[in-house]
C-alpha cells in the first residue's frame, strides 16, 4: 500500500497547488512541497530495508486478461531513481517559487509539475511493463505542458511540440519492443522478465526488440541523432529545464537501459549499438556545447553529452561499467541541476543568458557565483568534486574497452569528449563570472534571495560532500543500485580520488590541459568553427514533419473529396469483391427449399416496388417528385411488412415513413428544385453498373438463404418471450431485453445523430452558408395565411387523440405490436402536425420542453433501468416483471423493460423534434419570418376581425 | 337473417368497390386539377366509408359485440380528406391561376391565400 501511496501522492497533491493559488503563491507552493515531502518521506522509510537487500513488492489486478497488472517493485535501482526524483523536486519547487514572476500561472506550474513528478514515480517503481509504458507515456503528455508552460512565447510551443513529437514516437517503438519482450518471456511482469535473460536473448525476435526499445530510450534521453529537442526544449522557464534535464525526464531513458540491463545487455548488438551511439552523443554533445552563447543551450548541450557517457558505460555491458554508470547518474543530476538553476539566477538577475554580453558577475553576486563554479568545475571533472570520480571511472572502463577489435578507439574518444567538456565547463565558468565588471548588463546582477540559492545551494554542498568523502557518503548507495542494476553481482571496487598513477588519470590531465588551452584561445577556435557547416537540427525536422503531414493530407484528400458517388463507389467494389471471393470460394449450388405459390397481391406489390424504384432513378433530378417516390416506396415495404405478417415493423416503417418526408421536405426548401446533371455518362454506367451487381449480389444472398433450411435465432425468442422476457410481442422483447444492450447503444448514436444536426445547422447559421441564407429568396410564391384555419383546428381536434394513440401504442407494446420506438414517433408525428399547422415558433412558445434535455433524460431512464438490475446483483438490462393489485385498474403488470422502453421512447421524440427545431430555425432564418402570436391567421373569432381592421 | 345480412354486406361493398372505382377514373379523365380534386376526395369518403360501414355490421354480427375500430377510421378519413383537398387547391391556385384575371374578388377582404388576413395579430413576438 506504501508503495502506491508514493506513486499516488504526486498525482493527488496535483489538485492542491490549483486550488490553493486563490490564497497564494505560496500557499500553491507549500500544497506542492507538502505532498512531495510525503511521498520522500515515504520512500526513505523503506531505505532500510533495502539497504539490508530487500526487494519491496505490492501488486492489485487491474487488466488480467491483458497482463496489465498495477504491479509495484521498489529495489535499489528504483529507490534511487524515486529518491532523485522526489529529493531534486523538492529544491525545484521552492526554486520556482522564487523564480516564477507574480504574471506567471504559478497554481497551474505546480499542478503539471506534480503529474510529471508522479509519473516519473511511477516509471521508476514499475513491476508491469504494460503498467511502465503507460507512466512513459504520461511523462511525455506532462513534459509537454511543462515545457510549454510559457503559452505565449512561440519557441516554447515549437520546443514543446517537438519534444512530444519525438518521444512519442520513441514512446510508441517502445510500446511495441515490450510487448516483444512480454511475448518471449511469457508475462509482462519486469520481476519475471529478468530471469528470462538467457531465453530472450536466444530468441530471433531478441533484435527487434532490442531496437524499438532503445529507440524509446534513446528518444527519451537525447541520444544522437534524437539529441535536437532538448536543446530546443530549453524554452521552457528554467526550474522545468532544471528538473526535467537533469534528474527526471532525460534519466528516464537511462533508467529504462538499467532497469534492461540484465537482460538485453552482454550481447554484440547491445555493445555496438548502445555504445557508440553513446559514444557519439557524448562527443557531439561537448563539441556543440562549447559553441552555444545561450547559457542555458550550453547546459543542453552538455546534459546530451553526459547521458551520451552514461549510455556509452551502459553500453559497455560489464558490471563495472553501469557501477559507473549509476555513480554518473547520481553526481550528474546533482551538478548540473545546480547548473541549471545558477543560469536561471543569473539570466532572472542580470537579464540575459547569452554568455557573450555576460562576465565578472564574480564581483556582483559572488554567491551564485561560488555555486555555479564549484558545480561547473564538477562538470569539468576537476579532481576533488564528485564529477572527476566518475569522469575517471568512465574514461578508465573505455581505456580497457576494444571497440572492433581496436582497444585505443574508445579511450582516444572518450578523452577528446572530454577535452571539450574541461573547454565549455571552463567557458562557462570563465566567460560569465570572471574577467571584468561589465556596464552594459539588461538589469543591475545581484545576488538572488535566500530562497533561490539555497537549492543550489544544497546540491553543491552534495557535489563537494561526494568529490570528498565518496566511499562513506555515496558507497552504500552505489553498491545497492549497482547490486539491482546487474542482478546482484558483488563487486570489487572502491570510490577514492586517488587511484595511483593511472591510464585514466593521464587522460583526465590530457583534458583539463587541452581544455584549458581551447578556451585560452577561444576566439580562433570559434572562427574556425564558424567556418565549418552547421546543420539546423530543427529545420531538418520541420522539413520532416511538413513533409508528412502532406503525405497525409495527399492521401486523405484523394480517398476523401468529398463525393458522395466516390465513397458509395469504392464501398461498394469492395464489398462486391469480397462478396465475389466469398461466393466464388464456397459451394455454390441452390438450395433445396420448394419455392412457394406467388400470390396475385404479392405480384402487385412487387411490380408496384419495381416501378416505384425505376421511377425514382428515372426521375430522381426533380428532387420534390423524387421525394414522393420515395415516400410510394416506403408505403409498399410497410405493406409488405404487413403481408409477412410483420405488424411491428409495418407500424415503424410508416411512422418513420412520415417523419422521414416531411423533414427531408423542410430540408428541400432551401435547395434548388431540381439537382443538376453533375456526373458524365462514362462515371454514370460505372455507378449503374455497380448498384446493379450489388442489387443482384444482394439479392442472391436473400435468395440462397431463403432456399435453405436452416435453424434460425428464431425459434429460441419464441420460446423465451414470455418465460424469459415477460411479453408475448417478441419483437418487442428483443429490443427492450434479449438485444437491449444493443438497443442502449443505438439510442445513444441517435441521440448524437440529432446532437450532430443540431450542431451543424447551428454551425451553418454563423458560417459563410448562413450569410448566403440570409440573401436567399423562396423560388415559389409564398401563401398569404401561413397558417390556415382549417389545419389548426383539425389538428387542435386530432391532437389529444394522437396522443393517446401513442401512449397505447407504448402501454401495449410488450405483448401486442407497438413499444417505445413506434409510440416515440407516432406522438413527435402528433406534435409536428401541431408545428406545422401554427408554426414552430408558435408552438415551441408553448412546448415547455427542452430537446437536448429529453434526449439525455432518456439515455438516462434507460442507463438507469440497466443499472437497476446491477444493483439487485443480476447483470446489466436484466429484466424483471412485477405483479400489481391496483384498487381500481385491477392486476397491473410491469416489466421493468417498460422503463428502459420509455428511455427510448423520449430519445425518439427528442431527436425527431429536435431535427425539426432545427430545420424550422433555419428556415426562419432564411425567409427573415417572425413568431406569430395567434395560432391561424384568419381567425374569425378574433374580435379586430370583425371589426375589419387592417 | 345471415344471408340478408351477407347480401348487404356484399352490397355495402360493391357500392363502396364502385365509388372508388369512379374515383380513380375521374382523376384519369377529368381535364385540370381543380376538378379531377373531386374525385379521390369522393373515393375516400364514400367509398372507402361504405366498405367500413359493411366491416362494422360484419364483425358486429361476427364478434356480437359493436365494432368501433372502423368509426374511428371514417373521422381520421373525414379530418384528413378535406385538409389534403384544400392544400392541394391552394397549391394549385399559388402556381397555375392569376388572381388578377380569373378569379371574383370575393368581399372587401380577398383571397385568404393571396392577401393578408384582417386585423391579424401582426406585432411580433421576434425570431425564437
Amino acid at each position: 500500500m506504501s508503495l502506491l501511496l508514493i506513486v499516488l501522492l504526486p498525482f493527488i497533491g496535483a489538485l492542491f497547488p490549483a486550488l490553493m493559488i486563490r490564497v497564494g503563491r505560496n500557499a500553491s507552493a507549500a500544497a506542492a512541497f507538502f505532498a512531495t515531502s510525503l511521498a520522500f518521506v515515504l520512500l526513505m522509510s523503506h531505505a532500510p530495508a533495502l539497504f539490508r537487500g530487500e526487494v519491496l513488492q505490492a501488486g492489485w489486478e487491474w487488466l488480467p486478461g491483458l497482463g496489465l497488472n498495477v504491479n509495484f517493485l521498489l529495489d535499489g535501482l528504483g529507490f534511487f531513481f524515486a529518491a532523485l526524483i522526489l529529493g531534486i523536486g523538492l529544491l525545484i519547487i521552492v526554486y520556482a517559487r522564487y523564480y516564477l514572476s507574480k504574471d506567471d500561472p504559478v497554481g497551474v506550474f505546480y499542478t503539471y509539475l506534480l503529474l510529471f513528478q508522479g509519473a516519473m514515480v511511477g516509471i521508476v517503481v514499475s513491476d508491469n511493463v504494460l503498467l511502465l509504458l503507460i507512466f512513459w507515456e504520461l511523462t511525455s503528455l506532462s513534459s509537454f505542458l511543462l515545457i510549454g508552460y510559457w503559452k505565449h512565447l512561440p519557441e516554447g510551443r515549437q520546443g514543446a511540440r517537438m519534444a512530444l513529437a519525438v518521444t512519442g514516437a520513441g514512446g510508441l517503438a517502445m510500446i511495441a519492443g515490450m510487448l516483444l519482450i512480454g511475448d518471449i518471456a511469457g508475462s509482462y511482469d519486469l520481476s519475471v522478465i529478468l530471469q528470462r535473460a538467457e531465453s530472450i536473448q536466444a530468441s530471433p525476435q531478441y533484435l527487434p526488440a532490442l531496437v524499438l526499445i532503445l529507440i524509446g530510450c534513446f528518444t527519451k534521453s537525447a541520444q544522437f541523432p534524437f539529441h535536437f529537442w532538448l536543446p530546443h526544449a530549453m524554452a521552457a522557464p528554467t526550474p522545468v529545464s532544471a528538473y526535467l534535464h537533469s534528474a527526471t525526464m532525460v534519466k528516464a531513458g537511462l533508467f529504462l537501459m538499467a532497469r534492461m540491463w540484465p537482460v538485453l545487455s552482454g550481447t554484440e548488438a547491445w555493445f555496438y549499438i548502445v555504445a557508440t551511439t553513446g559514444l557519439v552523443t557524448m562527443t557531439i554533445g561537448a563539441f556543440i556545447a562549447l559553441f552555444k552563447d545561450d547559457l542555458k543551450g550550453l547546459l543542453a548541450y552538455s546534459t546530451v553529452s553526459h547521458l551520451g557517457l552514461v549510455t556509452m558505460l551502459f553500453g559497455f555491458g560489464t558490471p563495472m561499467a553501469a557501477t559507473a554508470a549509476v555513480f554518473h547518474v547520481l553526481n550528474h543530476a546533482t551538478f548540473k541541476a545546480a547548473l541549471f538553476m545558477s543560469a536561471g539566477i543569473v539570466d532572472h538577475e542580470a537579464g540575459t543568458r547569452d554568455v557573450r554580453r555576460l562576465g565578472g558577475l564574480m564581483h556582483l553576486m559572488p554567491v551564485t557565483a561560488t555555486l555555479a563554479m564549484v558545480a561547473g568545475a564538477s562538470m569539468a571533472g576537476l579532481p576533488l568534486l564528485n564529477g572527476f570520480l566518475s569522469k575517471e571511472m568512465m574514461l578508465h572502463e573505455a581505456a580497457s574497452t576494444a571497440w572492433l577489435g581496436q582497444g585505443w578507439v574508445l579511450g582516444t574518444a572518450a578523452t577528446i569528449a572530454a577535452c571539450f567538456s574541461v573547454a565549455y565547463s571552463f567557458r562557462f565558468i570563465a566567460h560569465v563570472f570572471m574577467g571584468p565588471i561589465r556596464k552594459d548588463y539588461p538589469h543591475h546582477p545581484h545576488d538572488p534571495p535566500l530562497g533561490m540559492w539555497i537549492p543550489p545551494a544544497v546540491l553543491v554542498v552534495l557535489v563537494v560532500l561526494i568529490g570528498l568523502f565518496p566511499d562513506t557518503l555515496a558507497g552504500p548507495l552505489v553498491a545497492m543500485v549497482a547490486r539491482a542494476v546487474t542482478g546482484g553481482q558483488v563487486l570489487d571496487y572502491h570510490l577514492a580520488q586517488w587511484h595511483g598513477f593511472t591510464p585514466a588519470l593521464g587522460m583526465s590531465v590530457v583534458a583539463i590541459v587541452v581544455g584549458t588551452l581551447l578556451i585560452r584561445s577561444y576566439p580562433r577556435v570559434r572562427a574556425l568553427w564558424t567556418a565549418g557547416p552547421h546543420p539546423e537540427a530543427k529545420r531538418i525536422f520541420d522539413g520532416l514533419i511538413t513533409g508528412a503531414v502532406d503525405i497525409a493530407q495527399r492521401l486523405t484528400h484523394g480517398v476523401h473529396n468529398g463525393s458522395m458517388q466516390r465513397y458509395l463507389a469504392v464501398m461498394l467494389s469492395a464489398m462486391l469483391l469480397l462478396g465475389y471471393f466469398v461466393f466464388a470460394s464456397s459451394p455454390n449450388a441452390p438450395g433445396t427449399r420448394a419455392l412457394m405459390p406467388a400470390s396475385a397481391v404479392a405480384v402487385v406489390g412487387w411490380v408496384l416496388l419495381m416501378g416505384a424504384c425505376l421511377a425514382l432513378v428515372l426521375m430522381h433530378q426533380q428532387r420534390l417528385l423524387a421525394l414522393v417516390v420515395v415516400g410510394v416506396i416506403g408505403l409498399i415495404v410497410s405493406i409488405g411488412f404487413v403481408y409477412l405478417s410483420a405488424p411491428d415493423l409495418a407500424l415503424t416503417q410508416i411512422s418513420v415513413e412520415v417523419v422521414t418526408v416531411i423533414l427531408m421536405l423542410l430540408a428541400l426548401n432551401f435547395l434548388p428544385k431540381r439537382s443538376p446533371r453533375e456526373s458524365s455518362t462514362v462515371r454514370r454506367l460505372r455507378d449503374a453498373g455497380l448498384a446493379i451487381a450489388a442489387g443482384l449480389g444482394v439479392g442472391g444472398a436473400a435468395w440462397a438463404v431463403m432456399t435453405r433450411d436452416a435453424e434460425t435465432l428464431s425459434g429460441y425468442y419464441l420460446e423465451q418471450s414470455v418465460a424469459g422476457g415477460g411479453g408475448s410481442n417478441v419483437v418487442n422483447v428483443i429490443l427492450v431485453d434479449f438485444r437491449g444492450f444493443d438497443t442502449f447503444g443505438e439510442i445513444i448514436v441517435l441521440g448524437i445523430a440529432a446532437l450532430t444536426i443540431f450542431a451543424l445547422l447551428d454551425g451553418l447559421m454563423v458560417s459563410a452558408a448562413g450569410r448566403r441564407l440570409q440573401s436567399w429568396r423562396p423560388d415559389q410564391a409564398r401563401a398569404a395565411d401561413r397558417h390556415p384555419m382549417m389545419l389548426a383546428v383539425a389538428t387542435r381536434a386530432m391532437l389529444p387523440l394522437a396522443l393517446m394513440v401513442g401512449i397505447y401504442i407504448f402501454l401495449r407494446g410488450h405483448n401486442v405490436p407497438g413499444g417505445g420506438f413506434i409510440a416515440g414517433l407516432v406522438v413527435a408525428v402528433a406534435l409536428i402536425v401541431q408545428y406545422m399547422a401554427s408554426g414552430f415558433g408558435w408552438a415551441a412558445h408553448r412546448m415547455k420542453v427542452d430537446y437536448h434535455a429529453l434526449i439525455g433524460a432518456g439515455v438516462l431512464v434507460a442507463a438507469a433501468t440497466g443499472l437497476g438490475a446491477l444493483v439487485a446483483g443480476f447483470p446489466f438490462l436484466t429484466s424483471t416483471v412485477w405483479h400489481l393489485d391496483l384498487p381500481l385498474l385491477g392486476e397491473l403488470h410491469i416489466a421493468s423493460a417498460m422503463f428502459f422502453d420509455t428511455g427510448v421512447f423520449l430519445v425518439v421524440v427528442g431527436a425527431t423534434m429536435l431535427a425539426l427545431a432545427n430545420l424550422s430555425r433555419l428556415g426562419r432564418h432564411a425567409e427573415h419570418l417572425l413568431v406569430n402570436r395567434e395560432p391561424m391567421d384568419v381567425d374569425p373569432s378574433r374580435p379586430s376581425f370583425a371589426a375589419g381592421e387592417h | 337473417m345471415n344471408a340478408l345480412l351477407e347480401v348487404l354486406v356484399s352490397a355495402l361493398i360493391v357500392i363502396g368497390g364502385v365509388f372508388l372505382l369512379v374515383g380513380s377514373w375521374g382523376m384519369l379523365r377529368l381535364p385540370e386539377l381543380m376538378s379531377r380534386l373531386h374525385a379521390p376526395t369522393k373515393a375516400t369518403t364514400l367509398g372507402v366509408g361504405s366498405v367500413l360501414l359493411g366491416s362494422i355490421i360484419w364483425f358486429a354480427r361476427v364478434d356480437g359485440v359493436p365494432s368501433i375500430h372502423e368509426l374511428l377510421i371514417t373521422l381520421f378519413l373525414f379530418l384528413s380528406a378535406p385538409i389534403t383537398a384544400h392544400f392541394l387547391a391552394k397549391a394549385y391556385m399559388h402556381v397555375h391561376v392569376d388572381a388578377e384575371t380569373r378569379l371574383p374578388r370575393p368581399g372587401e377582404h380577398g383571397w385568404s391565400t393571396y392577401d393578408a388576413a384582417p386585423g391579424k395579430g401582426d406585432e411580433q413576438v421576434g425570431e425564437g
